[in-house]
């Protein structure tokens, strides 16, 4: 009976020390320190590998812009006129020109004499740029209260920079020449929204190529249609009947073309809408015009506008004799 | 045969804790090893950034190459950017990441108001060139209504990721960036040595062409400005930036959604976690404009065609 009795107490003194030591590893197992470790390195890892591939990125850019100078150049075109917004709208087109290689811009003031705002402007923004002006006639200026669509504008301005372009192009020589012949011209205005990838669209234009446009003529975007790799016509919401109804933010034109048709100009009294035809028509036909973006299926280009800036506290404020201080620049 | 059964369970029970334990103990090695490999690949990253300093010092300038070191340790910029679906939000994305492509430690947080990620900002993001976060949260509807504050509950929600993601060893400056103002790069660089929260003038704002704070021996005074001069901050939200380490250590500073009258939205976030003779006045004591506030006219669509015309699906 002692015996038996002594025997039952190991036992069960082994049974509980056993599912002790199980608990305790079960407990181990699921302990969450082990999981947030792993989970930890995890998220360091994948932040890790993020910040190399960042720095790739990075390296193969500045590989990229230091191979990029033998590309053809890219002459931007961009009037422009004093406004309050002039020069917020001047700073984030810098931005989206600084990372394009080879491009030239070419700022072209409506205005009597170049002013110090613009001048001041272009000399901080790292850009290769030349500075222009040419005022619009009295007659063909929008007066206060105008709508934006009654006489075209820029288009002065605009002829001032082909002006300039063919001056230049007659007093280069030897490899500057060569470089010209593949050159690009484009008019960009200064309100417009430019992805990068649109100036790579438009660098190899052998005549006059085109994209869509977004948010213009009264539609979510403009486009050419494009059968077999050829435009056939347009998808246009307004006057579709133009020769060429395109908007001026959707064209590129090669600078030979425009070097060697010295004719081509802006007719700044055309109507509403027929700017971009009244230049178009002297260089191309569409059959001649090449689809870009895509064969025209992809918007890279937005007709943005911004809306002009409420000024009633200033004015309020002017009359009592505390308007803001001119001196700051805005 | 009971006896012979109960003696083979008691032998073969401590062998199924010797495995199990020892499964434990491979499981804790495994992560130990990790640790080990994460530091191996750090002392690796430390070589590879020497590689890439010696290969910018023989390919670029001397201020690059400084620039380049200096990269490293510079505070991070997050910029916190409210965005909702409409006609022009690829538009002024765009425009908006060919500006901040150019800032150099710089991380994104775009925020939608939506029940999801759409697929048009997720797309955009990932080819956009700029490090990124992606969030978003739906307001509802009842706060949509005209006059009440926009954009609340992403940047509190952005806020919340900062919270979550970064603690007491990160160095940075968080910014309110909403999508349609303009930028100069110069703001960024005068915002980044923020040492608590900065203040400088925004550009075509409140009626003006401009507000600022006034200063007087570095200190800020007062406020210029025509609407409401008696905020405690009169301010907005493009005109001020706080360090990372104030918005960590005041977890629970957020933008007030009920009870916010207009334009206290400011006020209200920084009288939490600042005060004025606190702020560091930045671009020359507050006499430049480095950013505008400026808006994109509705688009008009009237000649949009009622049905799809088009054959092939284009997204603007």
């Amino acid at each position: 009976m002692r015996m038996r009795l002594k025997l039952k107490t190991v036992f069960v003194l082994y049974f509980m020390v056993s599912l002790f030591g199980l608990l305790y590893a079960l407990m181990q197992l699921g302990q969450r320190c082990d999981c947030r470790d792993h989970e930890q390195s995890k998220d360091q890892q994948i932040s890790q590998l993020k910040g190399e591939l960042q720095k790739l990125q990075e390296h193969i850019k500045t590989s990229e812009l230091s191979k990029k100078t033998d590309v053809p150049r890219i002459y931007v075109i961009t009037p422009t006129y004093a406004r309050l917004v002039q020069k917020a709208e001047l700073t984030r087109l810098s931005h989206t020109f600084l990372h394009v290689p080879q491009l030239h811009w070419i700022v072209v003031e409506d205005a009597p004499q170049q002013t110090q705002l613009v001048s001041d402007f272009l000399s901080a923004s790292g850009l290769t740029y030349t500075h222009l002006n040419k005022l619009t006639p009295k007659e063909r200026k929008l007066q206060e209260g105008d709508p934006n669509w009654l006489k075209p504008r820029g288009a002065e301005q605009r002829n001032e920079g082909l002006r300039w372009l063919r001056w230049m192009g007659s007093t280069v020589h030897g490899k500057e020449a060569a470089a010209l012949e593949e050159a690009v011209v484009y008019f960009a205005d200064d309100d417009n929204t430019y992805s990068l990838q649109l100036f790579e669209e438009m660098r190899y234009t052998y005549r006059v190529s085109v994209w869509p446009v977004g948010l213009v003529g009264g539609m979510k975007f403009e486009r050419p249609v494009v059968e077999d790799g050829k435009v056939v016509r347009f998808h246009t919401g307004w006057r579709p009947n133009r020769p060429f109804p395109i908007d001026m933010a959707g064209f590129a034109v090669s600078l030979r073309l425009v070097l060697t048709n010295k004719e081509a100009l802006f007719d700044g009294d055309a109507q509403m809408g027929f700017l971009e035809s009244s230049f178009l028509q002297h260089l191309v036909t569409m059959d001649d015009l090449e689809p870009k973006a895509d064969l025209c299926t992809k918007v890279l280009v937005w007709h943005t506008r911004t809306e002009k800036p409420k000024m009633k506290r200033e004015e309020a404020l002017l009359k009592q004799g505390m308007g803001s201080d001119p001196d700051v620049e805005v | 045969m009971k006896s012979i059964f109960y003696t083979r369970f008691f032998i073969l029970l401590p062998w199924i804790l010797i495995v199990i334990i020892v499964i434990d103990i491979d499981t804790k090695r495994l992560s130990v090893r990790n640790t080990a490999s994460f530091y191996l690949s750090r002392l690796g990253n430390v070589q590879q950034r020497q590689v890439v300093r010696t290969t910018r010092t023989s390919s670029s300038s001397t201020t690059a190459s400084s620039s380049g070191r200096n990269a490293t340790s510079l505070p991070v910029i997050y910029a916190i950017t409210p965005t909702y679906s409409r006609a022009v939000q690829k538009a002024e994305l765009t425009r908006l990441a060919n500006t901040f492509r150019q800032v150099p430690q710089f991380h994104w947080i775009v925020v939608e108001d939506a029940n999801s990620h759409t697929e048009l900002v997720s797309r955009f993001l990932a080819r956009c060139g700029v490090r990124y976060t992606h969030l978003n949260v739906f307001t509802p509807r009842r706060f949509k209504r005209t006059g009440m504050p926009r954009a609340t509950e992403q940047r509190n929600l952005a806020l919340g990721w900062i919270r979550g993601h970064r603690g007491s060893k990160d160095k940075g400056v968080v910014f309110f960036a909403d999508d349609d103002n303009t930028y100069s790069l110069e703001l960024f660089e005068e915002m980044r040595s923020t040492r608590r929260v900065s203040v400088w003038p925004v550009g075509l704002v409140g009626g003006r062409r401009y507000e600022r704070p006034l200063v007087e021996k570095g200190k800020v005074v007062g406020w210029y400005t025509g609407w409401k001069a008696d905020r405690p901050f009169a301010i907005d939200m493009a005109g001020f930036a706080v360090n990372l380490q104030v918005i960590l250590s005041n977890p629970r500073a957020l933008f007030k959604r009920r009870g916010a009258k207009p334009g206290m939205q400011e006020s209200d976030f920084l009288k939490q976690i600042t005060k004025v003779e606190d702020l560091e006045p930045k671009a020359k004591n507050c006499t430049q404009v480095l950013v505008w506030h400026t808006r994109t006219e509705k688009v008009n669509l009237g000649n949009e065609p009622k049905r799809q015309q088009d054959s092939v699906f284009i997204e603007v």
